[in-house]
């Protein structure tokens, strides 16, 4: 019986490195790959910075990052507003209306990318605006916003619509009744929207592509073009995965550690 | 039109004036040469991905002269520069395409005639022989060229003669004796090009026959060396020494061997087809004036050394692609780097979406069968 027990514990254990190892052995292989003396992506030569030198005098990759980054802030921001604020309309709306809604939101989440970027750049086209970065960052908002209403919808089903109402009964204004009972609650739900919003639009291709003008090229439309591939690119990489493991460390300890200070108050 | 007759004779006279004035006004700048200064103003410039000095100093050194910005973009291939240009909302000073897309936007009037009074015939008479007289624009109207190459086959001499590679050329691809060794390039026109001119047809024909026949030929291919597809790995391939036997770029072959030097680059006998990548103007440009100083910058000898130093592809100015070639050079010794040129079989690509889509069909079929 203990046997079989371990055994099962084993197979478990087992199966959870082999999965952990197929997601994060490209990750590995690209970082140390990075730091190769020689061009190769395959043969590592020796150990050196020279590529993350590369990456730092890179005009044209520099500036793309530049330009990604400033899109996903943009993108991410103005998504979540729209999409908290349609998600927290249509809690509120009739059963048929919300279902409706919900259904066409989804319909751009299901449609390859492709599609959507084709009709956007058709639609900017045939209305005569020039692609710009600014027809770039309205389509990044338009494929955002599904994730975040996708995102904060599940959490206000669960909220107690009486709270939002007792609060106005003691004198909140409505104004006042959102901003300071329902958003708090969702606000987990929000912040994980916006990381969905954030990290779609960063790495998007497709859609950027056909809706880019000539004033912009993002990191993804960047490396796309690069007609020999070299390392600086896992330079880069290695450099985005460290920013984004230490956000997400931050972003779970801070309300953890927040957490144990308030019980600690609580106490005395 | 009615109503311009209507407008007084005073107000006519006096936009006459302004307009007399105006035209003075913007001449003047142009008598007082120098370094032009553009206060700031922006070029915007398409070229292939990875395709300049590592720096950019090229265009650093352009901003600084001519008081400029310039808006340096990206591509990775023709058919995608050609759906973008098309789209019709971009306004791009300066476009990088090769020859045959050269070809076709000419043909569209897509493009506008360079300014001779800025590239004068002194800077023209600086191309080397293998790029002037070019059949795509053959005195230099509307394109100048950036860098050029040509196709072979990239092979190991310690593994493969390379007496055998000269006299087989082409032909070597249907030598069982390398299957699992070779590589070959994913690229129906560069794929159709070698088995047209094994069997000595021009790599342009649009003869139904020929076609067929070079199908066949590429289909033994397939079967006697069972080559891996590929593209841009071709050139970590060879550098790494994986496979014995490439169809290979002579710029990617050029850098495959200053990284190992066991490989070494064939022209083959049967010819091959020299691909020129040009500078080039579109009609709709916004600032065409500092576009030709810009072609006229790339071409001086600073600026053509640093691209070809660094890209390694061949300099289609003659003085650099001396030195680089030369005693001293960088690419001293590279069997690659300087292309072969004024040999009669070799070939530029024409343009013909027609040949394209046949190609592309058939190309499937050839790498689909087992």
């Amino acid at each position: 019986m203990k046997k079989k027990k371990s055994a099962g514990r084993f197979f478990t254990s087992g199966y959870l490195i082999l999965v952990l190892l197929f997601i994060y052995l490209p990750i590995v292989y690209v970082m140390v790959f990075s730091f190769n003396e020689s061009r190769s992506m395959t043969a590592f030569t020796g150990f050196s910075f020279q590529w993350y030198e590369s990456m730092v005098n890179n005009r044209e990759m520099l500036e793309s990052i530049k330009y990604t980054v400033i899109i996903a802030v943009v993108a991410t921001v103005v998504s979540t507003v729209i999409g908290t604020v349609a998600a927290i309309g249509l809690s509120k709306a009739r059963r048929i209306i919300r279902s409706i809604v919900l259904e066409v939101n989804n319909l751009p989440v299901l449609n390859p990318d492709i599609v959507t970027a084709i009709s956007l750049m058709l639609l900017f086209l045939s209305m005569k605006i020039q692609r710009s970065i600014v027809t770039l960052t309205l389509a990044h908002i338009t494929f955002c916003i599904p994730y975040v209403i996708l995102s904060v919808m599940p959490k206000l089903r669960q909220l107690d619509d009486n709270v939002a109402e007792a609060a106005m009964d003691l004198g909140a204004t409505p104004w006042k009744a959102l901003t300071k009972v329902i958003i708090p609650q969702i606000y987990p739900a929000i912040l994980s929207g916006a990381l969905i919003a954030f990290s779609m639009s960063f790495d998007d291709f497709v859609i950027s592509f056909f809706t880019a003008g000539m004033d912009v090229q993002n990191i993804s439309m960047y490396v796309y073009s690069m007609k020999r591939f070299n390392p600086s690119v896992n330079a880069l990489s290695t450099v985005i995965v460290i920013v984004v493991t230490v956000i997400l460390v931050l972003a779970n300890l801070i309300p953890h550690l927040k957490d144990k200070r308030m019980k600690k108050e609580e106490q005395y | 039109m009615k109503k311009n007759r209507n407008t007084p004779k005073l107000t006519r006279c006096f936009l006459s004036l302004l307009l007399i004035l105006s035209l003075a006004v913007t001449a003047v700048p142009a008598l007082g040469e120098a370094a032009e200064d553009f206060g700031g103003a922006t070029l915007n410039v398409y070229n292939w991905g990875e395709y300049i000095d590592e720096g950019m100093n090229v265009i650093r050194s352009f901003e600084k002269k001519y008081n400029c910005r310039v808006n340096y973009k990206t591509y990775e291939s023709n058919e995608i520069l050609y759906t973008q240009i098309e789209a019709g909302d971009s306004a791009w000073d300066i476009l990088v395409p090769s020859d045959y897309m050269v070809e076709r936007l000419i043909a569209k009037n897509m493009l506008q005639p360079l300014d001779k009074s800025i590239i004068t015939e002194e800077d023209l008479s600086g191309l080397t022989e293998g790029v002037k007289n070019l059949s795509y624009d053959p005195d230099n109207t509307y394109s100048v060229p950036y860098l050029w190459q040509s196709v072979g086959i990239a092979y190991d001499k310690t593994k493969i003669d390379p007496a055998v590679v000269e006299e087989k050329g082409w032909e070597i691809f249907l030598d069982p004796a390398y299957a699992g060794h070779t590589d070959m390039y994913d690229s129906e026109r560069d794929a159709f090009m070698i088995a047209l001119k094994s069997l000595g047809y021009s790599a342009n024909t649009e003869n139904e026959e020929e076609i067929q026949a070079a199908y066949e030929w590429l289909l033994k291919m397939n079967s006697a060396v069972n080559p891996f597809y590929v593209t841009d790995e071709v050139i970590e391939d060879m550098s790494q020494g994986y496979r014995w036997l490439a169809l290979i770029y002579s710029g990617d072959a050029a850098y495959a061997i200053s990284q190992n030097e066991n490989m070494e680059f064939c022209a083959p006998k049967q010819g091959t087809n020299i691909a020129v990548d040009a500078m080039v103007i579109p009609a709709n440009a916004r600032n065409p004036r500092l576009a030709n100083l810009f072609i006229k910058h790339i071409m001086s000898y600073d600026s053509a050394l640093a691209i070809s130093a660094d890209v390694g592809y061949a300099s289609p100015n003659d003085r650099v692609l001396q030195e680089l070639s030369g005693p001293g050079g960088d690419y001293e010794g590279n069997s690659a780097y300087l292309p072969r040129f004024g040999y009669e079989k070799d070939e530029i690509f024409h343009d013909s979406q027609v040949l394209q889509a046949r190609l592309a069909e058939l190309w499937i079929k050839v790498m689909s069968a087992k």
